[in-house]
């Protein structure tokens, strides 16, 4: 039998404070992508919107996630500083969803801002294993330390539908990252 | 007095615990859950009868291809359409979704001039119209605008009322001389509104176009009666009548299904086949049968809607209106918002809910954690969300094993949700 083994402690554990409070307050979240909801949207979301750096001496990247189990979606746009090392100068999003998501993108935000693409790429890979883990946590805790309050996404890694829920944000920075440099190339 | 506890013991996988809870199955509109008579019926199959149907000379191929015949015969039966030989106005598809896509890419090819002169009448070109509702699954929505976009014709909707009905006061507006094809669900499936299809029906008719039925959530629950109805062609799926899945069905008034071109090619839907010219193709329903069936599905999907009509339709819709009533206190929490009609009058017990704050896929996991199954998401049905203003929702469905102390379950549990989150 394939029981995830949900009890209420579980619940508590996987909604943890820090989940709920930045589900509530969200860090790093501005307007600027197509609103799902409204008829007529579709034409924003699809099309190639010129996408803009706020600082001259970076060049920007943008990521649309998405995710169809429940519709969880979120645009990270990055500004990557175009001197080496390349840094992340300004990270925001815009989307909407389950709390699960919405706090990993706030909590991703204040990781990553002002940090070198190369440590972010670290931050990505190590919540990567952390949502690998099966609730085990990384078993390292120097590793977790790192994570800061994305450690508290553990309980979350229990539970293989909302996994992708905790890594759209992650997802969406990579990718962002990724178009930002090809863009500089 | 039909005895319904006893009914919902017919259902094994009803009898579990569920993160310590017994199972609350509210979900029967994403599928539903199988009596033991067809999960018998299906390896029985197999165990007994299993060949080719349609095909071979030798006994077992001869058995099997009785046993589908009369499951086709049988759903025939429970949607009020012909069986006789020569007659039969049923399809085999791989369900709902495969019978409409068959359907309009059948109008397509007619589009092109295959199918002849008969085949005429459902062609569309520039300046023809196909009319859907606003409140169609992506299964009706997407096959038919994308036979719009491949033969030039204009897709237009019907619109929704405040609470999510299908509109039908301005149908002489929508529905013009222009208008060659009409495809409306029958039950929304996020509202559980029975929509009002005689009108609309009618009004196609008088301008000579063809009426689609989405029947995918009426027939499980409903009586329903495709010729009464006057419905051209009407598709649904088995797996949500208990029976499997994988197999569906498309029921198309006889004299259409004979003029209706092919749309998918293979063996067992053709006469004569050549290098050098056009094959000449079966007649009903064979024509749109090409390739192997799910020959034991079909059977079991027989044995489905024998049972039910063994239970009664009017007896089904009795028991699962007052469970109905009871889904829709979930409008009296403070902060819920119930998506369809909230009075207990032409719908059914599907009942889509919106807590205010809290996004869909948190209320599935808390739900789910007191062992009910509710489905969150946006149910297949994007453009009925967003005329209620959202992406997402929260839908609880009711089948015929679940009892009015299931409902109330989920109204106590759904209490708790804002409180849990904090909003």
């Amino acid at each position: 039998m394939n029981d995830y083994g949900m009890s209420g402690d579980d619940l508590e554990q996987m909604y943890q404070e820090v989940i709920l409070e930045a589900a509530k307050n969200p860090h790093g979240k501005e307007r600027f992508a197509a609103d799902l909801t409204k008829e007529g949207a579709g034409a924003d979301a699809t099309g190639d919107s010129v996408v803009r750096a706020t600082h001259e001496y970076c060049t920007p990247g943008e990521s649309h996630q998405f995710n169809p189990t429940c519709g969880d979606e979120a645009t990270v746009h990055v500004e990557v500083s175009d001197k080496e090392p390349h840094t992340i100068e300004r990270v925001v999003w815009d989307g909407q969803g389950c709390s699960i998501s919405q706090a990993s993108l706030s909590v991703m935000v204040d990781l990553v801002d002002g940090k070198s693409v190369d440590e972010a790429m670290r931050l990505e890979h190590t919540f990567h294993k952390l949502m690998e883990s099966r609730g085990k946590g990384l078993g390292d805790e120097a590793l977790e330390e790192t994570l800061g309050d994305g450690i508290v996404f553990q309980g979350v890694s229990k539970y293989p539908m909302r996994i992708k829920c905790a890594l759209l944000a992650w997802e969406g920075l990579k990718d962002s990252i990724a178009k930002a440099l090809a863009a500089k190339a | 007095m039909t005895d319904f506890a006893a009914i919902r013991e017919q259902f094994p996988i009803l009898d579990q615990q569920i993160h310590g809870h017994p199972l609350v199955y509210l979900d029967s509109a994403a599928t539903s859950q199988k009596p033991q008579c067809v999960i018998d019926a299906e390896s029985e199959f197999y165990r007994t009868i299993n060949a080719g149907v349609h095909r071979g000379a030798h006994e077992l191929a001869a058995r099997s291809t009785v046993a589908f015949e009369r499951a086709r015969a049988k759903v025939a039966r429970l949607v009020g359409a012909n069986a006789e030989e020569g007659a039969e106005e049923i399809v085999v598809t791989g369900g709902a979704t495969a019978g409409l896509n068959l359907l309009a890419t059948a109008f397509g090819n007619a589009s092109l001039g295959r199918g002849g002169a008969a085949a005429k009448r459902f062609a569309l070109q520039p300046g023809d119209e196909i009319v859907v509702s606003k409140a169609e699954h992506h299964s009706v929505l997407l096959p038919f605008q994308e036979l719009a976009y491949r033969t030039g014709a204009t897709f237009k909707w019907l619109d929704l009322t405040e609470d999510g009905r299908v509109r039908t006061d301005n149908l002489d507006e929508v529905i013009t001389e222009r208008t060659k094809v009409v495809a409306v669900t029958h039950v929304g499936n996020t509202t559980g509104a029975i929509t009002d299809i005689t009108p609309i029906v009618r009004r196609a008719h008088e301008v000579g176009a063809v009426f689609v039925l989405d029947a995918c959530q009426s027939v499980p629950h409903l009586k329903v009666d495709f010729h009464a109805l006057d419905v051209d062609f009407a598709a649904w799926s088995a797996h949500k009548m208990y029976g499997p899945t994988g197999v569906g069905f498309l029921y198309g008034r006889r004299e259409l299904l004979e003029a209706l071109p092919p749309a998918n090619f293979g063996g067992s839907m053709v006469e004569l086949a050549w290098m050098d010219q056009p094959a000449q193709y079966m007649e009903p329903p064979a024509r749109f049968e090409a390739g192997t069936q799910p020959v034991a599905q079909v059977v079991a999907a027989g044995v489905a809607a024998e049972w039910m009509m063994g239970i009664g339709l009017e007896n089904i819709e009795a028991h699962e209106r007052a469970i109905a009533a009871e889904l829709l206190k979930l409008g009296d929490i403070e902060g819920i918002r119930i998506l369809g009609p909230r009075e207990n009058v032409d719908r059914i017990g599907t009942v889509a809910f919106d807590v205010a704050g809290v996004h869909p896929h948190d209320v599935g996991q808390y739900i789910d954690a007191q062992g009910i199954a509710i489905r969150v998401g946006h149910h297949c049905a994007q453009p009925v969300h967003r005329h209620f203003g959202l992406y997402a929702s929260n839908r609880a469905s009711s089948g015929v094993y679940n009892s009015v102390e299931d409902a109330r379950a989920l109204v106590e549990a759904a209490k708790g949700i804002r409180a849990f989150f904090g909003v």
